[in-house]
């Protein structure tokens, strides 16, 4: 059986951890010139008490590829990213899901879901749900399918509440959501205020990629600074 | 035939010379269409004026060459197609479509890379054979570059047991580099496959080497360096292997190298002393079944 920390430990060559600071986004930690919040961010009040990005996914990079294969390309290659994936999601919340549920302002997360897709046909049968509810350890036993694609039109990468139905009320538990790639953040924002409307408590998002692109003003430089090999005892959130 | 003028679109494509071909690659695999992509950038660009007429018999006649390719034993196998290798599918410079000289066999999905310097020592030949020898007795097909020494050693060592060998070349199928390797070229296309990410008639160039690196990695489940120089192709090929998330094995004689040391520092790169341990690990790391902490 392959161990969480072999596999994870080949992603460390090309996985890279986002921190807090001047010029990242204190939402969803892309790069900003000087403001505390990216173009996106900056259009409306987060949802979401808070956003760990497990690390950058710099597009067509190893980590892009992953991301878009293990549910694209089928087969025996997207079984095995699946297993990868499964295992950098587990390492990560082994090490800092506690992290994350200070940030959200809680202790620990009661309930897990994922984040569905933008397209209802693909959210019937989409592998992100068997990472999170059967590959990976932390999350598999707090995982329930809390959220459904509705039939209300919204456009695509657009924030609206309504794109999403809640299956059951809540009340008030904690639900840290998982999804595999923020690129607007539309999908988890849309997502988390849903789930308050049903009545959750805090919610949090971790996502395995955010996405980057290196020839955007100052990204190669930014990027460039990051830890590398990738350092599994850190998150965006460590030590907050 | 569909998947023919899928391929032919996919040629059409890249010879527009629009996008770079790893932009293709995945444009192509986004849509699941090359003939899709094409139709949308014609219908988007100045070649609207010839009509969809000139579209149509560009197709037929890229189709009439991919005939001819076939018929001469080499196979074009775009990612959209099913024989595209797998492995190769889940790296992220995939080429948009490989050239094949005989078959892949699904065997091949166990594929391990055993590379090395061109100017080998007896030392590094022997432990190349062993190597190739240990992987094939273990059921695993010996992925190498065709060149002299240490990939010429591994090829041979792993046709003389019995074994699959890939050769994946820097060279269009047409040529063979260098050419004193033409007749074990052959005979890898008769027993297992020659590969190439190259137009046919391609010569060897500075960036097509390191290029087939990039391929021999993706095709293999690991990476194997057993002797190397300073210049090496096998220290670019390392390289390549960590940032595809794929282990690397280093010989302990490699060590001399400063880059090797610094390889064997990384996540995922291992010094090993023995071929068993290459398949140990690989074994655990590819496994079914479920993840263990």
């Amino acid at each position: 059986m392959p161990t969480v920390a072999e596999l994870t430990d080949l992603y460390g060559n090309f996985m890279l951890g986002p921190h807090p600071g001047p010029g990242v986004c204190e939402v969803c930690f892309t790069f900003t010139e000087s403001h505390a919040r990216c173009f996106i961010c900056a259009q409306q009040n987060s949802s979401l008490d808070a956003v760990a990005p497990i690390s950058y996914s710099i597009a067509s990079g190893q980590l892009h590829h992953a991301l878009a294969g293990y549910k694209r390309l089928g087969g025996e290659v997207a079984r095995r990213l699946q297993v990868e994936l499964a295992a950098v999601l587990w390492r990560f919340l082994v090490g800092h899901e506690a992290c994350v549920a200070r940030a959200a302002g809680t202790s620990a997360f009661d309930l897990v879901t994922t984040v569905p897709s933008g397209s209802r046909a693909r959210d019937e049968d989409h592998p992100l749900r068997r990472i999170v509810s059967e590959l990976a350890r932390p999350t598999r036993t707090r995982y329930e399918r809390l959220l459904t694609r509705s039939d209300v039109t919204v456009q695509d990468r657009t924030f609206d509440a309504r794109k999403y139905d809640v299956v059951r009320a809540l009340g008030g538990e904690s639900v840290l959501l998982i999804d595999d790639t923020w690129t607007t953040g539309s999908g988890a924002q849309s997502a988390a205020a849903a789930l308050r409307q049903a009545g959750a408590g805090p919610v949090a998002a971790v996502v395995i990629g955010r996405h980057v692109k290196r020839d955007w003003r100052e990204n190669e430089r930014r990027l460039r600074a990051l830890a590398q090999p990738f350092d599994w005892s850190s998150c965006a959130w460590h030590g907050c | 035939m569909a998947d023919r003028t899928e391929a032919a679109a996919l040629v059409a494509l890249l010879r527009s010379g629009r996008h770079s071909w790893s932009e293709y690659a995945a444009h192509v695999e986004e849509a699941g269409s090359a003939v899709a992509v094409f139709e949308r950038e014609r219908s988007a660009g100045p070649a609207q004026l010839f009509g969809d007429d000139g579209a149509t018999s560009e197709l037929d006649q890229i189709a009439t060459e991919i005939d001819a390719w076939e018929a001469e034993g080499m196979r074009l196998q775009t990612v959209l197609d099913p024989g595209y290798p797998d492995n190769l599918r889940g790296v992220h410079d995939r080429p948009p479509f490989v050239f094949l000289a005989g078959a892949l066999a699904p065997a091949d999905a166990r594929a391990i890379a055993v590379v090395g310097s061109r100017v080998a020592s007896q030392h590094g030949v022997d432990a190349a054979r062993a190597i190739a020898e240990h992987l094939v007795d273990c059921g695993y097909t010996v992925v190498s570059g065709l060149a002299a020494g240490i990939d010429h050693a591994a090829h041979t060592a792993a046709l003389a047991r019995g074994g699959r060998t890939l050769a994946v070349i820097g060279t269009g199928l047409r040529r063979s580099y260098p050419p004193q390797h033409a007749d074990l070229q052959r005979r890898i296309a008769s027993e297992g496959a020659v590969i190439s990410q190259f137009w046919p008639d391609a010569p060897p160039s500075r960036r097509s080497f390191p290029m087939r690196n990039g391929v021999m990695s993706g095709l293999s489940l690991a990476t194997v360096v057993v002797e190397a120089s300073l210049t090496s192709g096998s220290r670019i090929q390392a390289r390549l292997a960590l940032e595809h998330g794929r282990p690397v094995f280093l010989l302990e004689s490699v060590l001399e190298h400063e880059w090797a040391r610094e390889c064997a520092a990384r996540p995922g790169a291992r010094v090993i002393g023995s071929p068993d341990e290459i398949t140990t690990i690989v074994e655990r790391l590819t496994a079914p079944g479920a993840l263990v902490a």
